[in-house]
C-alpha cells in the first residue's frame, strides 16, 4: 500500500500562510542549515518542505499513540533533514526497544543463533 | 524469558554450539564488524554514571535518561518517555533521542563510526548512547544502551543496558551488534564543550540542528567554543557570521564573511550573505557588486542559486531608489 505523503489539511494551509512571516528581514541570507544542506548535496530543502514535513511527522506520531501536545513539541525539535527522513519512512527506521515482528520461524532462528552466541536478544528482556 | 536464560546456560548449549558453529560463522560473517582486538584500548570505567532500569520496551527513555542525568539534569526514564517513546512502534526513533537531548539544552553529537572514537569519548568522561542490533540484518532487534567503560584484561565492554546495571559484553560481540546498527552512537555535550572527538563540520552541524530549540545564549556559547577550538575552519567562520547577522551586527558579519572569502573566494553562499549585510549597512553599490559576482560563480543547478538571484533582484530594486552611501562604505571590501 502506498502511504499518503503530505496530504492537504487545514493546518498545512495555515502553515503555508504563516511561513513567509517567519523569515528574517533579509530574506536572501543563506543560513547555516541551508548552507550545510547544499554542501552535502542533499536535496535542496525549501522552507516550505520542512513545514510540511513537520506537520506530516506530527500527524504520524499522533496516529502511533503519542499525545498530540507531545507530538507537536517533538516534531519541533527535529532538524530539517531528520524531519524529511521521518516524513518519508518513519515505520522503516530502527525503533530501539522493540521485539515486535520476532515471531514464528524468526523466533526459532534467533533462539538458535542466541544459543550459539551470534545474537544477543534474550539477555535484554 | 527466565526459562530461556536458564535454557541458554544448560549443557545442551555446548552440543548445539558444535552443531551450528558453521552456520553461525556464515551468518556472523555478514555483519562486517571491524577488526578491533581491543588490545590498544585503555581501561576505563565511568562508575558514577547513573542507571535507569528499562521497563517493557522502553530502553530508549532509559538510555537517554542515563546520559542526560549524568550531565546533571533532573530526568528519569518515566519523565522522558513522553518525549521519545512511540507506543505504536513499541520503541524510540534515533532522531527523537537527538531531538529530546536538544530540548534539554544539550547538543547531541553523533560520533564517528569507529570504536576508537567511542572509547575516546568514554575515556574523556562521556557515557556514549549506542544503538545495537541484537538480532540479524534481516531480522533486526533494535536496542539502545549506554557504554560506560572497557576492560582490556577481559576484553569486555561495560554497559548500562536494559535491566542490567553493569553489563559486561565481549568486545567482539558488542562491536558486531553495533556494526549491525551502522555504528550509530552519540554523546550529550554541553553547548560550550564540544566533545573530544568532535570536528568543526560535525560540531557546527550538531549545533545548527539544535539551534531552533536551544536558548540563544547556548547557541552563542556553542559557536564561541567552536571559534576557540577551530579558529580557521571555514564552516565555523560561516556559522559565526550568520549568527552575527541574525543578532543585527551587520558590520561584524560583513567582516567575517570578507575574511572567509579570502580563504574561499568561490564560496558563493558567503558572498551572497556579504552582499545582504552590506545592503543592511546601506552600502548598496558594493553589495550589488558582490551579489552579481556570486551569481556569476554559482552553478546553474545549485540549490543556492534562487537565494542569490533573489539577492540581486532585491538589490537592483533598492539601488534605483538609493541616495548617497554612508562614508564607511569606502572601507568595504
Amino acid at each position: 500500500m502506498r502511504r499518503r505523503r503530505f496530504g492537504p489539511s487545514v493546518l498545512m494551509l495555515c502553515a503555508l500562510l504563516v511561513a513567509p512571516l517567519q523569515s528574517t528581514s533579509y530574506a536572501a541570507v543563506i543560513g547555516t542549515e541551508q548552507y550545510l544542506g547544499a554542501m552535502e548535496r542533499e536535496r535542496a530543502l525549501e522552507r516550505i518542505d520542512a513545514v510540511l514535513a513537520r506537520e506530516a511527522v506530527r500527524e504520524r506520531l499522533t496516529q502511533l499513540g503519542v499525545d498530540p501536545a507531545d507530538a507537536l513539541e517533538r516534531a519541533a525539535a527535529l532538524s530539517d533533514a531528520e524531519l524529511l527522513a521521518l516524513a518519508e519512512n518513519l515505520e522503516e527506521l530502527p525503533a530501539g526497544g522493540s521485539l515486535l515482528g520476532v515471531i514464528g520461524v524468526v523466533f526459532v532462528v534467533l533462539l538458535i543463533l542466541e544459543l550459539v552466541g551470534v545474537t544477543d536478544v534474550f539477555n535484554k528482556i | 524469558m527466565q526459562a530461556l536464560a536458564a535454557f541458554r546456560d544448560a549443557r545442551v548449549t555446548r552440543a548445539l554450539r558444535l552443531g551450528f558453529v558453521v552456520a553461525a560463522l556464515a551468518v556472523a560473517g555478514c555483519a562486517g564488524a571491524p577488526r578491533v582486538d581491543g588490545t590498544s584500548l585503555p581501561a576505563v570505567e565511568l562508575e558514577d554514571v547513573p542507571f535507569f532500569p528499562q521497563t517493557d520496551y522502553q530502553c530508549g527513555p532509559a538510555a537517554l535518561a542515563t546520559i542526560l542525568a549524568h550531565e546533571g539534569l533532573p530526568v528519569d526514564a518515566d519523565s522522558l518517555a513522553p518525549a521519545v517513546y512511540i507506543e505504536g512502534l513499541r520503541g524510540s526513533l534515533q532522531a527523537e533521542l537527538l531531538a529530546a537531548t536538544r530540548r534539554h539544552g544539550l547538543v547531541p553529537y553523533r560520533l564517528r563510526p569507529d570504536p576508537d572514537a567511542l572509547f575516546a569519548e568514554v575515556g574523556s568522561g562521556k557515557p556514549v548512547l549506542v544503538l545495537q542490533n541484537l538480532g540479524l540484518d534481516r531480522f533486526p532487534v533494535w536496542h539502545y544502551a549506554v557504554v560506560v567503560g572497557f576492560d582490556p584484561a577481559r576484553r569486555e565492554v561495560l554497559l548500562r543496558s536494559g535491566t542490567e546495571h553493569r553489563r559486561r559484553e565481549p568486545l567482539k560481540r558488542f562491536l558486531r551488534s553495533w556494526a549491525r546498527a551502522d555504528h550509530w552512537a552519540f554523546v550529550a555535550a554541553a553547548p560550550d564543550e564540544p566533545p573530544v572527538t568532535a570536528d568543526a563540520d560535525g560540531w557546527i552541524r550538531a549545533v545548527t540542528d539544535a539551534a531552533r530549540v536551544l536558548a540563544p545564549s547556548s547557541a552563542d556559547a556553542a559557536l564561541h567554543a567552536a571559534t576557540s577550538r577551530w579558529p580557521n575552519a571555514p564552516i565555523v567562520m560561516y556559522a559565526s557570521a550568520v549568527r552575527a547577522g541574525e543578532a543585527g551586527r551587520w558590520e561584524d558579519a560583513a567582516r567575517a564573511y570578507a575574511m572567509l572569502l579570502e580563504h574561499e573566494p568561490g564560496n558563493v553562499a558567503a558572498r551572497n550573505n556579504l552582499a545582504n549585510m552590506l545592503a543592511e549597512g546601506g552600502c548598496l553599490g558594493e553589495a550589488l557588486r558582490q551579489a552579481r559576482a556570486a551569481l556569476e560563480d554559482v552553478r546553474t543547478d545549485s540549490p543556492l542559486r534562487p537565494a542569490i538571484e533573489d539577492t540581486v533582484e532585491t538589490l537592483v530594486r533598492r539601488s534605483e531608489a538609493a541616495t548617497a552611501e554612508p562614508a564607511y562604505c569606502a572601507s568595504f571590501p
